[in-house]
């Protein structure tokens, strides 16, 4: 076999035992998760009776409605924040914003685990800031447990710094020269924000949106430690379900969470691949 | 007394008695300069020796510790870039890439609120000036180094400055189109007859496009002048070794003779000053570099090609100096 033939099968060699891996921990999963659930629990044999469910059951449509809900509202917030704080970060040279910028990615190195439990010792009804509030006089009752409101602050606080590095990165893909010529023109900050900055990383904006959609649709520690027992998260819904022996009912739950999170990443792609005009050579 | 009134009616832009530290201690002190109406001067010195600090104070874009800057006649130091009378260059990244180059050069008019229609008239006449017609729909992607470089220039000229900075505008671009660009801003400079303050730390750029060089060192002024007189005339040990070719000799008391190495003469005077022995002969087209031993000390030499046509390595010869400069110890000049 000569060198030249041996370099081209290498590679593929080498990548054999990923594959394997790859095939038996989740190509087989996801067939085999798509064939539970068209087997029906009740008809017996292959159907749509476990999708059916999930779209008559007004109780199930709320609850993926409340899950819609939860992800977008973190999505707008979560993006919304850190695309003002990448900016501040990128354009301030003060004290505080070297300081955030050195802290920023902190939460993601707390466990889930921790981070929630921690969060849950501060906000709950018998928390710190009630017990705070007790001391002068007043008694807060913030409601933010066991409510969509607790699991959304908890997102952010997942979500924040992920989507401030993402978009930090668009940021300092903007040259100071770009910015200075812009100012030597006349342009003032808001200006500046809406034809140099703005255009510039609006890009990073989707991006960074359809990773957060992603990794909440999905998410399950959070409301299942801090969501209420009705509406809940589809990652807990389908927890319970399973839970109850309906397999193929959560299967399809799966399925039809896969389906979303792939609406997201074909929005991913697209606006990954879509090329400006002025990025063509 | 009248000359000088003269020459101050025309100042353009005036820095006086400005200090820029930055907090970690780099930058520049006590500058004094003067640049006349329709001057080309060049900040001339190594990388890190306040270049660009100077620049960037006189164009906004950092504020000044100390010192006035007045730009006809009025002071700016404290105006945000948007609002001073200068335009600036950068060395790279000038342009917006997603805009079009229409789209660069219309951007600073549109926000000054000029009509539609004087825009794209300006603009074509300013695309003509730096030759650079037919390339409106293009992005900044699709242009040559040296052609972004034109339309940077040509933007920052369409807002009519009192003075353009430019900082290292070229020295990103390879040598045959640097010198090419520079012959075209001279022929620009002259065509509008306007104020140019430019930034290199390359000697050869300064020297052909100035009319006055600042020589800088680690933060302050060592001298302005013609490129000739700071090339005929260095008035520290500093401008010596930084412009041209320069040889070091130790002299008497602790100063220093600096000698151009064209005004090395060798001949064969019977009862010489001073000899040598040449260690190498390296011919250079028009004239030759010889090498020159002298006791513990080497000297070049440049000698026109027809008069090196008779010496050989090894040969002993006698020097004389036609032209030298003593320094003091504290790097100034004596005689
Ligand atoms: N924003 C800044 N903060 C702190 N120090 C700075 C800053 N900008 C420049 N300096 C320092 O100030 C000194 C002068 O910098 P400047 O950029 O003016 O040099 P320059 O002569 O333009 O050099 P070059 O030829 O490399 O561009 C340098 O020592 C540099 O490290
Ligand atoms: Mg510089």
């Amino acid at each position: 076999m000569d060198q030249e033939r041996k370099n081209k099968i290498l590679p593929y060699l080498m990548l054999m035992p990923a594959m394997a891996i790859m095939a038996i921990v989740v190509i087989y999963p996801i067939f085999s998760c798509i064939a539970t659930s068209f087997t029906q629990e009740e008809a017996g044999g292959f159907g749509l009776e476990n999708y059916l469910y999930f779209l008559a059951d007004p109780m199930q449509l709320t609850n993926i409605g409340y899950t819609l809900a939860i992800v977008l509202v973190t999505v707008v917030l979560a993006v919304g924040i850190a695309y003002l704080l990448s900016i501040y970060l990128r354009f301030s040279n003060s004290r505080v914003s070297r300081w955030i910028g050195k802290l920023y990615l902190l939460p993601r190195f707390i466990p889930g685990l921790v981070a929630v439990n921690g969060m849950i010792t501060i906000i709950s009804n018998s928390g710190l800031l009630n017990r705070l509030s007790r001391l002068f006089g007043a008694d807060w009752q913030l409601g933010l447990i066991y409510d969509a409101k607790g699991i959304i602050l908890m997102n952010l606080w997942f979500n924040i710094p992920f989507a401030t590095m993402l978009m930090g990165a668009a940021m300092s893909a903007i040259n100071n020269s770009e910015i200075e010529a812009a100012k030597d023109v006349g342009a003032g900050k808001l200006r500046i924000f809406w034809k140099i900055i703005l255009p510039l990383t609006y890009r990073d904006i989707f991006i960074s949106a359809t990773f957060v959609f992603m990794s909440n649709i999905s998410s399950f520690t959070t409301p299942y430690l801090m969501g209420g027992n009705y509406p809940t998260m589809m990652g807990v819904t389908m927890y319970n379900l399973y839970g109850n022996q309906h397999f193929g009912r959560s299967a399809a739950l799966s399925v039809i969470m896969f389906i979303l999170s792939a609406l997201s990443a074909v929005m991913y792609i697209y606006v990954n691949m879509r090329k400006d005009q002025w990025e063509k050579n | 007394m009248t000359e000088q009134t003269a020459q101050n009616a025309n100042v353009k832009l005036r820095i006086s008695n400005m200090t820029k530290r930055y907090s970690n201690g780099d930058g520049v002190s006590d500058i004094d300069l003067d640049v006349r109406e329709g001057e080309i001067v060049t900040l001339l010195g190594p990388s890190g020796c306040g270049k660009s600090t100077i620049l960037r104070t006189i164009g906004g874009f950092i504020g000044v510790d100390k010192g006035e800057i007045l730009i006809d006649g009025k002071p700016v130091q404290n105006l945000p870039p948007e609002k001073r009378p200068t335009a600036m260059v950068f060395q790279s990244y000038n342009l917006w890439p997603h805009m079009t180059i229409f789209d660069n050069l219309a951007f600073g008019l549109q926000i000054k609120k000029v009509p539609k229609k004087e825009i794209a008239a300006r603009i074509d006449k300013m695309l003509h000036l730096v030759h650079m017609e037919g390339h409106e729909k293009k992005y900044p992607t699709q242009l040559s180094g040296g052609q972004q470089q034109r339309i940077a220039i040509a933007r920052a000229l369409l807002l009519e400055p009192s003075v353009l900075l430019l900082d290292e505008p070229f020295s990103a671009l390879d040598a045959k189109i640097r010198a090419q660009m520079r012959e075209e801003l001279k022929r620009i400079q002259q065509a509008l007859k306007i104020t140019v303050v430019f930034v290199t730390h390359d000697q050869e750029e300064a020297m052909a496009l100035s009319d006055r060089i600042v020589v800088m060192n680690k933060g302050v002024i060592e001298q302005i002048g013609g490129p000739t007189e700071i090339y005929d005339c260095p008035k520290t040990r500093y401008v010596a070794s930084f412009i041209g070719e320069m040889n070091f000799l130790p002299g008497a008391n602790g100063t220093e003779i600096a000698v151009r190495p064209e005004d090395v003469w060798l001949d064969d005077a019977m009862e010489p000053e001073m000899s040598a022995v040449i260690r190498t002969i390296m011919p250079l087209g028009h004239y030759t570099k010889v090498g020159l031993e002298m006791g513990e000390h080497f000297l070049r030499a440049y000698v026109p090609k027809t008069d090196a046509a008779g010496l050989r390595v090894n040969d002993s010869v006698a020097l004389t100096f036609h032209k030298k400069y003593v320094y003091n110890q504290n790097g100034g000049l004596q005689q």
